[in-house]
């Protein structure tokens, strides 16, 4: 009895309630503005048939409840704790005959109680909305309880993540702030350890492990996703958890905390080395991160590691002494330069031997070969949201395969590329492995096409590659085809049409056979385009194939058929070209003067082509649309006078006689 | 009643309390006098069972006061900032008082709205400085503790307030024996209250005394003689302090009164005072000889 009464004080409620009350009433009138209010907005409007589609009660106003969600708790937890961060009055709380926990005990309840009870309160009245007013809504009674519910454990996880921030500052600023940092925290700590990680380990995939889950660690984005996606039951129990460590933790760190804390930035002089070194590390990681996205280059990254992880170890220190003369305190990042010099030698003389791990190449039961990680991510479910019609990122099993994927990638380990210079074409090289044993391995790389063309030609024109790779070559998937339809490029106008049945069977042997024998260099886009062909399917799908300048089955096809200079421009269609040097006027290139077309034919640095041949070399060599990679640039006019067209010729595909006359 | 058993408190570097024992009767009332910065303050607060002691035990009525509400229902802490609850008028802060200590006595507290001129259902905070400290005294004096510790009480009140107040507090430790801690920079303002006194210099509590038992035992002669001052007068006595003015010998004396008259007597002195002491100089001349200055605490 005696021990009841004690835990329970009446007059510490009632002056709470004079302290706090207006945030939980504050809290109602917000959620009912939030919810119950829209539903008689749209009770009102009913007869102008614009009712939206409200699947549940977080998508009548998500957004504007989650503000409530992160802003709420934070205040009330704030205002019921602000005792303990101003002397006088924890001195005079805390004089008072009453346990520390029990003050604890009082103050949470209430804050539990006035962030609960606005949101059962709003939910009974929507309730009861929802069957008086007979409105069209798609939710039913069972979502207004989900979402008193799910209102209710994210209400209360953000209000004790700030009760327990607040037992270790003695400042309500810092209990604010911290708060929010701290809640952005774990997802924030993954993305600039795994970033830093690449810069200082090569081949580090840091994007595998940068997948979506993600999201689901930041509970502001969670919140915001879960009209879409409801708490599993393992995520409500990971909050629930959650709820009781804060809670358990705050009363622990309550009881042993010095009255004497108020107004200090940390409550325990233990957190004060965590706190100072760990700012400092975070700060550092943001800095390499800045500087390795925005410059790639090393140098700059320590250079980021430097300035910031000195700002952030100052600014800290700052915090805790409540002084910005604190530069006398340069021997503490002494330490931490140190420490870090240390680590990040290992890491970058790699200790643990990561850049050179590869495993045996008999162990290798497939490898993964591609572009991006995603593929290789262990997917739960079965379900692909869409096809890729080009699969560049794929598992291959055959021996000779796994052979030059290993081969390509012994190359890289020995070479280490880095991300190097932008005028340089660059692709994204990731190789995996699937073990015998069941083990994943996976490494991603930046690499300079050119240079490393002859690993990825036998891999990429290998039949096995080649087959999952365009989606037309695959065994399962392709519905027979009912029509052929080509389009130019640029407009994407109709060129031709192909309905009748042996002439598409035909043609897309023809197609086929192009694909499969397609060489790495026009797989890696270094050839100009024709146009698009489009392939209806029996069940009404449509496939895409580029129209490639270098599928000669199919140009043969064409002029067989006579339908060449239909689906395309051809030389006999072109009455003469001019070639022109790409070169910038005044700064801006020369395609930026709309008239320059017409101002070409008196020049006299062009050079006039008339003979078919060359137009025709031209027309195969050319590619478009226009960028700064093009040394020149070519005009076709055609006989009938219509549009002349552009193009250009790259580096590599330059005509010799052109290149002779126009130096 | 209060036991302070080798406490000790740190502050980051600085050790503001340095290992105090103390030991502090029921029904007395005891007076703390020390320069700022001396660890008045940080004691109380842990006598108080506001701060925890690093070291060391305060026990009040046998039983540690820090998280022990059965002890701290009976012990009230006025603070020199004083706290009242924000926007609060006195009769709030009087029902709050009410929930929270069982011994509050109604009665009391209509009784004391004649010695305090207060409007009951005005905001504390509109009131100025020497009013919320009437109205602190107003609520301490209400919820009748039996251990009142005050820090600084007397500063912000006028002279007839001080007086009614002292008058208050003597009043309730003859009656209730309730036992009162006092601090204060001010020898004088606490002179006529205490009947103990301890002083803190730096942590340290230099000295500790009764003082009834401090005034009978120093006294302050004159004495001139016929011819000059007989060398040997002075072996015979435990001398403080002396100088000499003329044929004028001034000196304090510790010792029995009476023992000393005797002795003096012995010598045929020409003159011969015996003059009583006030604190202050007794202070001076106890802690003169170790050293310390002490003009800030006297004032």
């Amino acid at each position: 009895m005696l021990s009841k009464t004690l835990s329970f004080n009446r007059g510490i409620t009632v002056q709470n309630l004079r302290h706090v009350g207006w945030i939980g009433l504050v809290h109602l009138l917000v959620l009912l503005a939030a919810v119950p209010l829209q539903l008689i907005m749209l009770y009102t409007r009913r007869e102008q048939n614009d009712a939206p589609l409200w699947n549940n009660l977080f998508e009548i106003s998500g957004s504007f409840q989650a503000v409530v969600v992160f802003t709420f708790p934070v205040l009330l937890a704030i205002f019921l704790f602000r005792y303990m961060q101003v002397k006088s009055s924890a001195d005079f709380m805390h004089s008072l005959p009453i346990r520390r926990k029990a003050l604890f005990y009082q103050h949470t309840a209430l804050g539990a109680f006035l962030l609960v009870i606005p949101v059962v309160v709003t939910a009974l009245i929507t309730l009861i909305l929802y069957y008086t007013l007979g409105i069209d809504v798609l939710f039913s009674a069972t979502d207004i309880f989900q979402w008193a519910g799910e209102m209710c454990l994210m209400e209360l996880f953000v209000f004790f993540v700030a009760v327990w921030i607040g037992m270790m500052t003695g400042m309500s600023v810092l209990q604010g702030g911290l708060t929010y940092i701290l809640l952005l925290f774990p997802a924030g700590i993954s993305v600039l350890l795994l970033m830093n990680m690449t810069y200082l380990l090569t081949g580090f995939a840091a994007d595998y492990y940068l997948n979506r889950d993600l999201e689901h660690i930041i509970p502001f984005f969670r919140f915001m996703r879960l009209g879409a996606e409801p708490f599993a039951f393992i995520e409500t129990f990971v909050y629930l958890f959650l709820i009781i460590v804060c809670y358990v933790l705050s009363l622990w760190l309550y009881q042993k905390r010095h009255s004497e804390a108020a107004s200090q930035a940390l409550a325990f002089p233990v957190l004060r080395p965590v706190f100072k070194y760990g700012v400092a590390f975070c700060t550092m990681l943001v800095g390499g991160f800045y500087f390795g996205e925005t410059q790639q280059q090393f140098g700059w990254i320590i250079f980021g590691y430097m300035t910031f992880s000195i700002v952030g170890f100052f600014v800290a220190e700052m915090i805790i002494e409540k002084t910005w003369r604190v530069f006398d305190k340069w021997k503490g990042y002494l330490y931490f330069f140190v420490a870090m010099l240390i680590v990040g030698t290992l890491l970058h003389f790699d200790i643990t031997g990561y850049e050179k791990r590869i495993p045996e190449l008999g162990e290798i039961e497939q490898v993964y070969f591609g572009d991006s990680v995603y593929d290789f991510i262990d997917k739960k479910s079965e379900y692909v949201p869409y096809i890729q019609l080009e699969q560049v990122s794929q598992f291959l099993k055959e021996k000779e395969n796994i052979k030059n994927v290993y081969l390509f990638h012994q190359q890289l380990i020995e070479d280490q590329p880095m991300p190097s210079s932008r005028s340089t074409e660059t692709r994204y090289v990731v190789i995996g492995y699937i073990l015998k044993n069941g083990d994943r391995m996976i490494r991603s790389y930046e690499v300079p096409v050119e240079q490393y063309k002859s690993f990825y030609r036998p891999i990429m024109e290998s039949k096995e590659y080649k087959k999952n790779y365009y989606f037309l070559l695959r065994d399962k998937g392709v519905s027979p085809v009912r029509q052929v339809t080509m389009r130019k490029a640029d407009s994407g106008e109709e060129t031709v049409v192909l309905t009748e049945p042996k002439q598409v069977e035909s043609f897309l042997t023809a197609l086929k056979a192009d694909l499969q024998n397609e060489s790495v260099d026009s797989m890696l886009g270094n050839v100009g385009v024709w146009g698009d062909i489009e392939l209806l399917q029996s069940d009404g799908d449509i496939l895409h194939v580029t129209w490639k300048k270098s599928y000669m089955n199919v140009e043969q096809w064409l002029k067989q058929q006579r339908l060449l200079s239909k689906a395309r421009l051809t030389a006999e269609d072109v009455d003469y070209a001019i070639v022109v040097k790409n070169k910038n006027i005044e700064g801006k290139p020369l395609t930026a003067d709309p008239r320059f077309i017409q101002r070409l034919s008196a020049r006299t640095d062009v050079v006039r082509i008339t003979d078919k041949r060359k137009i025709d070399e031209c027309l195969r060599q050319s590619s478009s649309p226009l960028d700064e990679r093009h040394l020149y640039i070519i005009i076709f006019y055609r006989s009938d006078g219509s549009d002349p067209q552009l193009g250009g010729f790259d580096e590599k595909n330059v005509p010799s006689f052109i290149r002779e006359q126009l130096q | 009643m209060i036991e302070i058993i080798n406490i000790g408190k740190e502050f980051d570097d600085l050790e503001a309390i340095k290992g105090i024992n103390m030991h502090i009767q029921k029904g007395s009332i005891y007076g703390l006098l020390g320069s700022n910065g001396a660890g008045k303050t940080t004691l109380l607060k842990m006598i108080a069972g506001i701060y925890r002691p690093d070291r060391g035990t305060v026990k009040i009525s046998r039983e540690p006061v820090f998280e022990n509400p059965n002890i701290k229902k009976r012990v009230l802490f006025l603070p020199d900032a004083l706290y009242f609850f924000p926007h609060a008028t006195i009769r709030q802060m009087a029902d709050f008082y009410k929930s929270i200590y069982p011994s509050w006595s109604e009665e009391r507290f209509a009784r004391l709205q004649d010695v305090f001129p207060l409007d009951l259902h005005k905001k504390i905070h509109r009131m100025s400085k020497g009013m919320q400290r009437q109205a602190a005294f107003w609520l301490a004096f209400s919820v009748m503790p039996d251990v009142l510790i005050l820090d600084e009480p007397l500063d912000g009140l006028d002279a007839v307030m001080r007086q009614k107040v002292k008058n208050l507090l003597v009043q309730d430790v003859a009656e209730r024996e309730m036992t009162v801690v006092i601090s204060s920079h001010n020898l004088r303002e606490v002179e006529d209250l205490c009947d103990h006194i301890g002083i803190l210099h730096q942590g340290e509590l230099l000295i500790e005394k009764e003082l009834d038992d401090l005034k009978a035992d120093v006294h302050k002669i004159q004495v001139a003689f016929h011819g000059g001052i007989p060398a040997r007068i002075l072996n015979g006595l435990e001398i403080v302090y002396q100088e000499q003015r003329g044929s004028v010998l001034l000196c304090i004396v510790r010792g029995n009164k009476e023992q000393i008259i005797s002795y003096i007597n012995k010598f045929e002195p020409v003159i011969f005072d015996v003059l009583p002491l006030t604190l202050e100089e007794i202070f001076i001349y106890e802690m003169g000889d170790v050293g310390y200055a002490f003009e800030n605490i006297i004032v």
